[in-house]
């Protein structure tokens, strides 16, 4: 198609949105909505997934020895730990180690001084002689279940303790939030397409008699539908882009106004930057909303131009 | 120009529409198709513009045989022909400068040509002036040179009208053969359907009669007063 042919078409196209306001409203509301939602959902799902990871980097899998365990034997359990996939690192800390991390809380104090003196009493006789273990962080929280499982297992293993509930409870509402979203936005794309079809049918009955003088005349059927795709492709793209602007500023003062109200918590809830997110967004709503709006011409055409 | 053999076309209901046709014209021939209302002729018309697939027979049309040609070169071929039809068939939503050069854009001529064009193609049916005009502030009779102009602008081989005077006054009815007949002295191709007994009996052409789907004289300056 020839580039002055293309903007005949395009000029046809948009007549036919503005010559039927009331069905291409109706369509471009639907497809703002879905954008807007699936943007919605994508950030939520985005965020906690990032919290959730965050959470994961300090949560470990410690597992104790038995009583009397030699040290070659400790080795070659940490040999045996190092060599799973899911393992991030792996860290010993001696009984002494974990006396010195354990104490201040145990006594109750920050100050090392007043500690030490504390500590003096126990000196000889260390509260946490069984404690030497190795911290284990993995790459990835769901496989912590069977590791946990597999090192009980090992011979020279007393004890494997874990703490995984805020993860696995995060993990958790973020994939019935994924599940619950998909199933919203599919639906609601549904209905974009259907309302996108709707126009235009609508735009062909308009055209009826211009069409068929068109075809007389010897226009391609590619032509002939050109338009009436442009039409398609043309509420899809508003009816995402709008959306996407909205939905920059509305994060962008989210961002801030949690930073502002809740400034305690911002170790906690460490917002991913608006540009990391938009930077997939955008362009994967933009493709959602042309991709909508010609499925929805298409399928009109093909049942409607019979050319 | 036109071939047809054996042509036969009969739609789902009834007797053939065109039982049988086998009929032949030259390049640069004027020829008028007459009959009574039912007789076929727009069916003709139609198989003739691969419209319709004929029930059986060939036709070919501009050296191109219809039966073998596929969807996709169905516009190409219809652009060697120009059409006109009795309720002139105009766009309402634009003006008569719009209508001719919407054929242009159509079959994606340049706009450089469109611009040249479109002038040329009013002022060849006297309507240079009222480029700005919309169909339905035009004259029957205008509306209609406005339709052949359309038909023109993309210099065919062969124009085929079907009843392009029979919703015009007997004057306007005179002018639009008149510029058929000047069309078909520069070369072009004129296949004519009408029901102006006058006309034809004055105008001296082929004449081609059909009725109840085939063809019962074919004369040469034929009439409507050679038979009855
Ligand atoms: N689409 C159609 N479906 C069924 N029958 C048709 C159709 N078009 C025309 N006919 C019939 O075919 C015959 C020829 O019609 P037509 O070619 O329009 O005649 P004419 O143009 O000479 O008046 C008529 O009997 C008409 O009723
Ligand atoms: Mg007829």
């Amino acid at each position: 198609m020839k580039f002055n042919s293309f903007l005949y078409s395009l000029r046809q196209g948009l007549k036919n949105i503005l010559r039927n306001k009331f069905y291409s409203l109706a369509s471009l509301a639907t497809m703002v909505v879905c954008i807007f939602m699936f943007g919605i959902f994508t950030a939520i799902v985005v965020n906690v997934n990032h919290v959730v990871r965050e959470a994961e980097k300090g949560v470990a899998v410690v597992a104790y020895f038995d009583e009397g365990v030699t040290d070659d034997q400790i080795a070659k359990i940490g040999d045996f730990i190092r060599s799973r996939e899911e393992v991030e690192n792996v860290t010993f800390v001696s009984a002494e180690e974990a006396w010195q991390e354990f104490m201040p809380i145990y006594f109750g104090t920050e100050d090392p001084d007043m500690a030490e003196d504390l500590a003096q009493d126990f000196a000889k006789d260390n509260p946490l002689a069984n404690s030497a273990n190795y911290q284990i962080y993995l790459k990835d929280v769901s496989k912590q279940d069977q590791l946990v499982k597999d090192l009980s297992q090992v011979e020279g293993i007393r004890e494997v303790s874990s703490n995984n509930t805020v993860a696995d409870t995060l993990t958790n509402f973020n994939s019935l939030l994924g599940y619950l979203s998909i199933g919203i936005i599919v639906l609601l794309f549904a209905v974009a397409v259907f309302l996108i079809s709707n126009t235009v049918a609508v735009g062909i009955a308009v055209r009826k008699e211009e069409i068929g003088i068109m075809k007389l005349i010897g226009a391609t059927d590619f032509f002939i539908r050109a338009p009436f795709i442009i039409e398609g492709v043309v509420i899809g793209l508003i009816g995402s882009g709008v959306p996407l602007i909205i939905l920059y500023v509305l994060y962008q003062r989210m961002q801030t106004f949690v930073s502002d109200k809740f400034g305690m918590l911002t170790g906690i809830l460490s917002f991913i930057p608006a540009g990391e997110i938009f930077r997939y967004l955008v362009p994967v709503s933009l493709c959602i909303g042309v991709g909508i709006g010609f499925l929805g011409s298409m399928l009109t055409i093909r049942k409607h131009l019979k050319v | 120009m036109i071939h047809m053999d054996n042509v036969s076309k009969a739609y789902s209901t009834g007797n053939p529409a065109v039982n049988e046709i086998n009929l032949h014209i030259e390049k640069g021939e004027f020829v008028f198709i007459i009959g009574p209302s039912g007789a076929g002729k727009t069916t003709l018309f139609k198989l003739l513009l691969k419209e319709l697939e004929p029930t059986s027979g060939t036709i070919t049309v501009a050296g191109q045989e219809l039966n073998h040609m596929k969807r996709r070169q169905i516009p190409k071929f219809r652009r060697n022909i120009g059409v006109v039809f009795q309720d002139f068939r105009l766009l309402k939503d634009r003006n008569i400068y719009e209508n001719i050069a919407f054929a242009q854009r159509v079959v994606e001529t340049s706009p450089r040509r469109i611009r040249r064009e479109v002038p040329q193609a009013l002022s060849g049916v006297g309507l240079a002036e009222r480029y700005k005009a919309f169909p339905n502030e035009l004259s029957g009779g205008e509306q209609q040179r406005v339709a052949l102009a359309r038909a023109l602008v993309n210099k065919p081989q062969l124009i085929m009208a079907d009843e392009p005077t029979g919703n015009l006054d007997n004057q306007n009815a005179w002018e639009i053969m008149k510029m058929l007949e000047e069309i078909n002295e520069k070369g072009t191709t004129v296949l004519v359907v009408t029901h102006n007994r006058e006309i034809v009996d004055a105008m001296k052409k082929r004449v081609i009669t059909l009725e109840e789907g085939r063809i019962v004289s074919d004369e040469k300056e034929g009439g409507y007063t050679d038979e009855v």
